[in-house]
């Protein structure tokens, strides 16, 4: 998995985004730093905003194509 | 068996104050990320209640469905879910994660910071 493909995905989830960057941690395609902000995480619960962020890229995950994911998201309030 | 399995998991959940669901056990961490979370859990004083659900596929399927939370580790602090490593860390850096414990445990939760384990499959 490139990380193209996966902000792709970030993208089409989150078209208001500001920031939308992955990061592939161990050069190997499968270890990810996610980093996603949006006005839409303002005044949303740290776990709200990180469902959201797994549910966007819930399709890799579940084909195993992602081993393991950060995730650092932010609002822009 | 996965009606048995799914009534532990949720009864641990619901009578820890704290149940943190890891790669390993707090003495033998066999992952990273349970290890960023059960740090972050300890400089808080928390007390743990730790399952390991490596010794069975099934215990993290049954626990993905049950809180809706696709990888472990998992934090559940008087049966709600935190979430994993990366929050767990957050709000620990910025004194949420004590705020929250002080909330659901009360302002004196520090002294009860003792380490158990416990396991959700039947015993043998």
């Amino acid at each position: 998995m490139v990380t193209g493909e996966l902000e792709q995905l970030l993208r089409q989830a989150f078209p208001e985004a500001g920031t939308v960057r992955v990061t592939d941690r161990t050069g190997g395609g499968d270890h990810f730093l996610v980093e996603v902000t949006s006005p839409r995480f303002d005044g949303l619960p740290l776990l709200e905003q990180h469902k959201l962020v797994n549910a966007a890229l819930a399709g890799p995950f579940a084909a195993g194509t992602i081993h393991e994911m950060r995730i650092k998201t932010r609002g822009t309030s | 068996m996965s009606e048995e399995l799914n009534g532990r998991i949720k009864s641990v959940i619901d009578t820890s104050p704290v149940a943190l669901f890891m790669k390993g056990t707090p003495q033998f961490v066999m992952c990273g990320n349970s290890e960023r979370a059960l740090q972050a859990l300890r400089h808080a004083g928390a007390p743990v209640t730790a399952v390991d659900i490596l010794p069975d596929p099934a215990i993290r399927q049954e626990l993905a469905t049950l809180s809706g939370w696709p990888t472990i580790p998992q934090v559940f602090i008087n049966g709600e879910l935190v979430g994993g490593a990366d929050i767990t860390e957050e709000l620990a850096e910025t004194g949420e994660l004590e705020r929250k414990l002080e909330d659901a445990l009360g302002s004196d939760y520090r002294e009860f910071a003792a380490e158990r384990v416990v396991s959700v499959l039947v015993p043998a």
